[in-house]
């Protein structure tokens, strides 16, 4: 193996992938499974399947009540069946060529760069259809600067919700976050007050219906704890973490052990499967929940997502000491 | 007299040989007694009853009140609560829609025909389920060679009953005291009380609230030994000047005495401290009046609940105590002026909730404990008001409001929603009470109820007539029975605002349920007759509660916008063990093959039904906590 440098990150030009190492990480981007495949910081892996893009939120008793699931219900398969259409690769900001077998073969063992950007472009189902585009910029400190964009397109039905979602091995023991106390939405938020806060297992909030819960607004910083890890060669028990840090301005989170479609698929809280996972969705536009009445009242207007509009989302997954 | 089960069909009939409501004051033999709360003059009955189910009418046990029936096959149940958590009987949750939907075609007697009476409509109910309760019991020394009287302090919704096989009498209002005299039909030693609790009768009709839909002695039930000379009535009344430092003190008595018994009532004030401020001793009579100046009163208010202690002890010509009635109130002033509600001279701003009784256990069998839990979580997130929608409280709630500072919006037992709204739609073709004349009595017997009971917990700002029953001349009638005996208070019903012909007799206020803050600021621009209050708002089903800060607006927009009772403050959902895990779930309408349901639609609380807070809650202490008054 070529000497590594603790300032550059190292570029694997893989036949089917990108590999991104350096001190203490290791990432993988998948041309094939159009997305990052493999993070992985001091020997622990932290995701199961790619991210992706999400777009829906599980119905709550006034979206049911208000028809909004209904009339948004377009997202609902775009956000379990989004299309990857394009993968790009810059290092040091300069676009190159994809660097796919024959292309790769230029390549050494000891490559090196200032800093790697990957960008995914997704197609959503939607008629008319449009597009999401997620760049991971990685720098030699194992640091990823993750932005997404939603490019809005007319005619769409308005959004449950615009995000980036992470889907981790092993469920998380705890998570601590900078912001505001308790679940907090756009228009749910003034009660929260500012601090850290610790939140032990992944709590499903227990609305009698399952349903879009645990959402917390203008976070500064959140980490997740796990301590196990799916890799049958790794049996400790100690825990190990992983922070998401703000860029330009405080993110929205919610960090749960189901993803949106096994919440709302469920009557009961009890019918949701044992928690295996840990489902850390960063948003970058959160709809508000309403409260007027559950039988039709809407949402206020200054809480609703247009689809019709750009939605952008802008934060660093904190890289190796 | 001879009970006839047709008085389950008929709208006339309602309270057979019941006691007239009177006021809650507690009764003690002494101070002893008195300083224990514990009254060595009631004897709680409380307890293991042997019980009989039976689906309907036909397969009910007859006769069994009988010293001689064979009570070989009763099972035993507890009491208090619901029939249908003792396992007898289905659970169902519905909002609006009557429980027999979709099952059984019914209208309400005379509702649609003058000829309509309903006959066999409950008394041959198949769905009308019946509980046989058997209890027996012996008297405690203290309460033997006195009157005795027994009090239901809640069955839902029709009961009859009998006492060493003589029939008492018959009730329904599920939710007010029903109390009996025994003392005719007591004797030495055992004594067998039977109660036959029917699940529907015509007041199915006008008990259509929001909630699951039970059957059964569900509050406590009590003997109560009354002395030789006895307070039946008491009504206690501080009159605030306009200037709000002085005060009158009004205190009437209806004595109950024996033979006309000679004796005097020493009546004495401490204030909080102790201190003793009035004294007064006068022979007793049918009828006591005192009327006392109070100088500098400290006024009672939700950030100072400030009370003064009242006792009233009863002595015999001897000189020997025969009965002590403690009862602790406040001087406060509540008046509606250049159309504002002012409390003690100042704005009322109304940070409320709804409050059903619930325990995901017990049902509407709740206790004190879960009682001093509510209160302290009122406390602790800035709710000052509490509505008891939509039927009156247990008694101990309205003492601890009293003590705790929570104006309470004091409601009726009274729901019809199933009459004149269906699927959303106004469509009262056969609302009742409405103006049918056979529909007037029942219902002023629960403003009757409601009043008389209630009439001295100074907590009590609002009477409100009832939820969701439309309106007509029978309302206005229990608007009227208000207005004729309380000065100190308001009246309350949203329903007139889907029928304003009746807007000058029904309501002090203008009282809307989930309005957009929109609709209300409309409201407040067009020159308004009434304050506004929102008797329901913020509809916390699920996840929800946003957008409260546009309401919050409207209080410094508008002086007369005065707030609301957010809905609601407790999911009612039930705990059972899950069929597959055996763990404890939380179950909701329709978890019980109970079909027509509204599902989840019970779970609009701040608090899960385990008394959990919900997320929300944190918003609600912020928003309120900006009005504290």
């Amino acid at each position: 193996m070529a000497s590594t440098s603790t300032k550059q990150v190292q570029i694997i030009y893989g036949d089917a992938t990108l590999g991104l190492r350096g001190n203490h990480f290791g990432y993988i981007f998948s041309y094939e499974r159009g997305g990052m495949e493999s993070l992985v910081q001091y020997g622990k892996e932290w995701l199961f399947r790619t991210p992706k893009p999400t777009f829906w939120r599980a119905t709550t008793d006034n979206d049911r009540g208000n028809g909004f699931s209904t009339q948004s219900a377009v997202w609902l398969g775009t956000d379990m069946f989004l299309k990857t259409t394009g993968v790009e690769v810059a290092v040091n900001g300069n676009a190159i060529e994809l660097p796919i077998a024959p292309v790769n073969n230029q390549y050494s063992d000891h490559e090196f760069a200032d800093n790697v950007t990957i960008t995914y472009t997704y197609e959503t189902n939607t008629v008319p259809a449009t597009t999401v585009s997620v760049a991971y910029t990685v720098t030699g400190d194992g640091q990823i600067d993750v932005v997404a964009d939603y490019h809005g397109a007319s005619g769409l039905p308005e959004l449950p919700a615009f995000g980036l979602r992470f889907v981790m091995p092993t469920p998380a023991t705890e998570f601590t976050y900078d912001g505001l106390s308790g679940e907090t939405y756009p228009d749910r938020m003034a009660g929260g007050v500012e601090g850290t806060y610790t939140v032990e297992g992944l709590p499903v909030t227990k609305y009698l219906v399952p349903q879009e819960c645990g959402m917390h607004m203008a976070t500064k910083q959140v980490t997740v704890t796990r301590n196990r890890t799916l890799n049958n060669a790794d049996r400790a028990n100690t825990p190990f973490e992983l922070t998401l840090n703000q860029a330009d301005e405080p993110f929205a989170f919610s960090c749960l052990p189901y993803t949106a479609e096994e919440l709302e698929n469920a009557t009961h809280i009890e019918e949701l499967p044992a928690a295996r996972r840990t489902v850390l969705t960063v948003y970058g536009a959160v709809r508000g929940v309403g409260g007027i009445d559950s039988w039709g009242a809407d949402v206020e207007p200054q809480y609703h997502i247009s689809a019709e509009a750009d939605h952008s989302l802008h934060f660093k997954i904190a890289g190796v000491l | 007299m001879t009970p006839e089960i047709s008085w389950l069909d008929d709208p006339q009939v309602f309270r057979v040989n019941q006691l007239p409501a009177h006021s809650d004051h507690r009764i003690y033999q002494g101070d002893a007694d008195l300083k224990a709360h514990q009254s060595k003059l009631t004897q709680s009955l409380d307890g293991t009853w042997q019980f009989k189910f039976a689906k309907n009418p036909g397969e009910r046990p007859v006769g069994f009140y009988d010293p001689d029936f064979d009570y070989s096959d009763f099972d035993t149940i507890k009491v208090p609560g619901h029939i249908e958590l003792a396992g007898y009987g289905q659970i169902k949750y519905i909002n609006t829609t009557y429980p027999w939907e979709g099952k059984l075609f019914r209208r309400p007697a005379y509702a649609l025909n003058p000829d309509d009476t309903g006959k066999g409509m409950f008394s041959e109910g198949e769905d009308n389920t019946v509980g046989a309760y058997v209890t027996r019991f012996t008297l405690n020394p203290e309460l033997r060679d006195k009157r005795v009287v027994v009090q239901f302090d809640g069955v839902e919704q029709a009961m009859y009953l009998w006492l060493n096989g003589q029939f008492v009498g018959y009730a329904e209002d599920s939710f007010s005291q029903s109390e009996f005299d025994l003392t005719p039909y007591l004797q030495d030693g055992e004594n067998l009380m039977a109660v036959e609790v029917f699940k529907r009768s015509t007041a199915a009709f006008i008990e259509d609230q929001d909630f699951f839909r039970f059957s059964g002695i569900f509050r406590s039930v009590r003997l109560v030994g009354q002395p030789a000379i006895h307070v039946a009535d008491m009504t206690i009344r501080g009159e605030v000047a306009p200037e709000l430092t002085n005060a009158k003190l009004n205190l009437t008595l209806q004595l109950q005495r024996e033979k006309n018994a000679a004796g005097t009532a020493e009546i004495e004030v401490r204030d909080a401290a102790g201190k003793v401020v009035m004294t007064s001793t006068q022979s007793v009579s049918d009828t006591l009046k005192i009327s006392e100046d109070f100088d500098q009163v400290h006024l009672w208010q939700h950030v100072d609940p400030y009370l003064y202690s009242l006792k009233v002890t009863l002595l015999d010509s001897n000189g020997d105590v025969l009965e002590v009635v403690p009862y602790d109130f406040g001087f406060r002033r509540f008046e509606l002026k250049d159309k504002v509600m002012l409390l003690n001279g100042k704005r009322l701003v109304i940070n409320g909730v709804n409050r059903h009784e619930w325990n995901a256990k017990t049902g509407r069998a709740i206790t004190d404990a879960d009682m001093v839990a509510d209160l302290a979580t009122f406390k602790a997130n800035n709710i000052n008001a509490v509505r008891t929608c939509h039927y009156p409280d247990q008694i101990d709630w309205y003492y601890m409001c009293d003590h705790a500072g929570i104006y309470m919006m004091a409601e009726n037992n009274l729901e019809s929603h199933g009459t004149w709204q269906k699927m959303g739609a106004v469509e009262p073709s056969y609302n009742v009470p409405g103006s049918l004349p056979q529909w007037r009595e029942v219902v002023l017997d629960r403003a009757r109820s409601n009043y008389e009971t209630f009439k001295n917990h100074t907590a009590i700002l609002f009477w409100s007539l009832g939820n969701e029953s439309y309106a007509g001349d029978n309302i206005a009638a229990m608007n009227a029975f208000y207005k004729e005996h309380d000065d100190t208070r308001l009246t309350h019903y949203e329903g007139v605002c889907r029928n304003r012909v009746y807007e000058d007799q029904i309501s002090d206020m203008e009282s809307m349920m989930y309005d957009p803050p929109k609709a209300i600021a409309e409201y407040l621009d067009n020159d308004p007759k009434k304050p506004f209050i929102n008797c329901e708002f913020m509809h916390d089903m699920g996840n929800s509660l946003g957008g409260m800060s546009s309401y919050d607006a409207l209080i410094d927009q508008y002086p007369m916008y005065q707030g609301g009772f957010i809905w609601d403050f407790i999911d009612q959902a039930i705990e059972m063990p899950d069929e597959i895990t055996g763990q404890p779930v939380l179950r909701y309408g329709g978890d019980f093959d109970d079909r027509h349901s509204d599902y989840e639609f019970s779970g609009d609380g701040l608090m899960f039904a385990d008394r959990t807070p919900k997320p929300a809650l944190q918003e609600v202490s912020y928003y309120y906590g900006k009005h504290i008054n």
